[in-house]
């Protein structure tokens, strides 16, 4: 992994930990885990996270983006900032 | 004419053995599956000494065995109690002890979830996704427990006013407190719902709504009603709008059951393109007030779709409805509650006790086989709600005292125009602000706590709360949020908890919450 994916997992780990998921006493264990099925993303929090992600990255996310491949756990996120990001 | 909600399924199973009864992540039961499915679970049951008035709780993620498992409950004779998958194991534990939970239909990690708090009286367990039966008190089977019983229904002593499912909802005292339903109030929803939308067995069916809602019961037994199929949504896909607008179209959904907010979502971040929805013939919402905007720019996107509203609590089900006039709703302000559904009597009471007449304000009352027979264990919460009707002067009966504030128009639609008591609606979630103040103060940290709702123009309200700590001690609100959610569920939990030495009171000494929501709404509108 590059230095940019390890910066960008860090961020968005952060994020989902101490936004997302603490505050439903939730503890994330790994970057594979399922933010749904654990119940970390719900209806209001994905437009949180993808605020962050647009400000944090200078990203445009579009609708049709917002999916549950690309949001599914915090790998998947980083993947998908990482692929979208402005060279 | 069926008068046991599984006689929907027997005879539905006679009719359309092969068609398709339910969906959920990609796998189906047919109608005869379905009826033989349920039959050995009841006699599963049944061998286990599970019977008649027993209640079973269900507590696994939605599947087509949430299904197998509702049916083989009332075959047995017994009563479901659908329990969120979602919900804290400490509220869960709570509802099994409170209802006498007998049996717990579910899975694996879910009893995992439940160690720590406990399965109180449980006798046994059926587990979905077991292969074997599993050593330990209580009595844990396999799924496949009920593979090696007859496939054929048992005989019911059941009749229509036995107890169908219990619904748990939140309580203003601090405890959820749990809806008794009967296989005929079920059934005057189900009924009127047929009528009404003309269900026939080439439709489609969602189910957005978790088990324990009232509004998946038209999903669910409209759909067995009609010999139809109902799409079981995932939560893959109802958090992601765009797959959402997707798996409608891709499935060729017809009918649409809802809360406002799921609309409002798919509607805003859905990525909605011309041919998009067009499928569905019937789009029903009820739960929370559907912002106009919202609700017009949905409409005019489906020119071929009969919107309704529906309005009821869990206590009734349904009991108005309006049906969306398209030419009047540029013109409206608000959508009403609309008229009684057919079958149904509402009346308004004003606080000197007499009917409210055009242009008055009253709290709404309905009567007829829709109300509650009351809350399970709880005589005293129920003949707060459910009264003799002394509007009735020819015989007894009763009558549930919704809450909801009313008035009735010239046209004889009813609009809604508040409530009395501090029960919230979040995301078309029924939410007791003293079920989150009792959570908080349950914290040792906690002296004193108020939960407010500030209004939220696409969710209905978002939670906050103000809590003043006992002297010299220290907490944070990750800690008090991280507390809440071993007690309430998420959807409860206050997004802000302002930390204060003390809480401005009233004359009376209370907390004054109209002061802390008057200082908490210009903060919220002016960060938007």
């Amino acid at each position: 992994m590059t230095q940019q994916t390890d910066a960008a997992g860090d961020q968005i780990r952060e994020f989902v930990v101490e936004k997302l998921a603490q505050s439903k006493g939730i503890t994330v264990t790994s970057d594979s885990d399922s933010l749904t099925e654990k119940g970390i993303i719900d209806s209001l929090g994905i437009f949180r996270l993808v605020a962050f992600l647009e400000e944090t990255f200078h990203l445009s996310i579009a609708d049709e983006d917002i999916t549950h491949e690309n949001f599914r756990s915090i790998d998947a996120i980083r993947d998908y900032v990482v692929n979208h990001s402005p060279k | 004419m069926a008068y046991l909600l599984t006689q929907l399924l027997r005879q539905s199973a006679q009719r359309f053995p092969e068609r398709a009864a339910a969906w959920a992540r990609k796998r189906t039961l047919t109608y005869a599956q379905l009826e033989e499915k349920s039959n050995q679970l009841a006699r599963l049951l049944r061998g286990q000494g599970f019977g008649k008035g027993d209640r079973a709780g269900i507590f696994f993620p939605k599947a087509v065995e949430s299904i197998v498992a509702m049916q083989g409950v009332m075959k047995a004779g017994g009563i479901y109690v659908p329990l969120d998958p979602q919900a804290p194991a400490e509220r869960i534990s709570y509802i099994i002890k409170d209802c006498g939970i007998r049996a717990l239909l579910t899975s694996k990690a879910k009893f995992a979830d439940l160690n720590a708090t406990g399965t109180g009286e449980t006798q046994f367990t059926v587990e979905v996704d077991s292969e074997a039966e599993i050593a330990g008190t209580p009595r844990r089977l396999p799924w496949s427990a009920m593979d090696s019983f007859p496939k054929t229904a048992l005989n019911e002593a059941v009749i229509s006013t036995d107890l169908a499912y219990i619904l748990y909802t939140s309580g203003s005292t601090g405890r959820p407190k749990g809806v008794m339903l009967s296989h005929l109030n079920a059934l005057t929803f189900v009924e009127w719902c047929a009528r009404k939308f003309q269900v026939t067995w080439e439709d489609r069916l969602s189910n957005h709504a978790p088990h324990h809602f009232d509004l998946s019961v038209f999903d669910i037994y409209n759909t067995l009603e009609a010999g139809a199929t109902v799409y079981m949504l995932p939560d893959e896909v109802s958090l992601f709008p765009a797959s959402l607008a997707a798996f409608i179209d891709q499935n060729a959904l017809t009918i649409w059951y809802s809360v406002p907010s799921a609309l409002v979502f798919l509607l805003l971040h859905g990525n909605l393109k011309p041919g998009s929805l067009q499928g569905l013939r019937v789009l029903l919402f009820a739960g929370e007030v559907f912002p106009m905007k919202y609700l017009q720019d949905l409409i005019s996107r489906m020119p071929h779709t009969e919107f309704y509203n529906l309005y009821g609590p869990t206590e009734t089900n349904v009991c108005t409805y309006y049906q969306v006039d398209r030419e009047k709703l540029a013109s409206m302000e608000k959508l009403p509650i609309g008229r009684a559904c057919e079958n149904t009597e509402v009346f308004a009471v004003k606080d000197d006790g007499s009917i409210a007449g055009i242009g008055e304000e009253g709290e709404l009352l309905a009567r007829g086989t829709c109300v509650t027979p009351g809350y399970w264990g709880d005589p005293e919460k129920t003949a707060r709600g459910v009264i003799t009707n002394r509007w009735q002067k020819d015989f007894e009966e009763r009558a549930y005292r919704t809450g909801d504030l009313v008035v009735l128009r010239e046209d004889g639609n009813y609009d809604f125009t508040g409530r009395r008591d501090s029960m919230i609606k979040s995301r078309g979630y029924r939410i007791e602000l003293g079920e989150i103040e009792a959570a908080l103060l349950s914290h040792p940290s906690i002296r004193e706590a108020v939960a407010l709702a500030v209004p939220d123009p696409e969710i209905g309200s978002r939670i906050r709360a103000v809590v003043a700590p006992q002297e010299s001690l220290g907490v944070s609100s990750a800690e008090l949020q991280q507390h809440c959610a071993t007690r309430i569920p998420r959807y409860m939990i206050p997004e802000v908890i302002d930390i204060r030495s003390s809480l401005p009171k009233t004359s009376t000494g209370k907390a004054d919450r109209v002061r802390l929501t008057a200082e908490l709404v210009p903060a919220e509108q002016s960060k938007t």
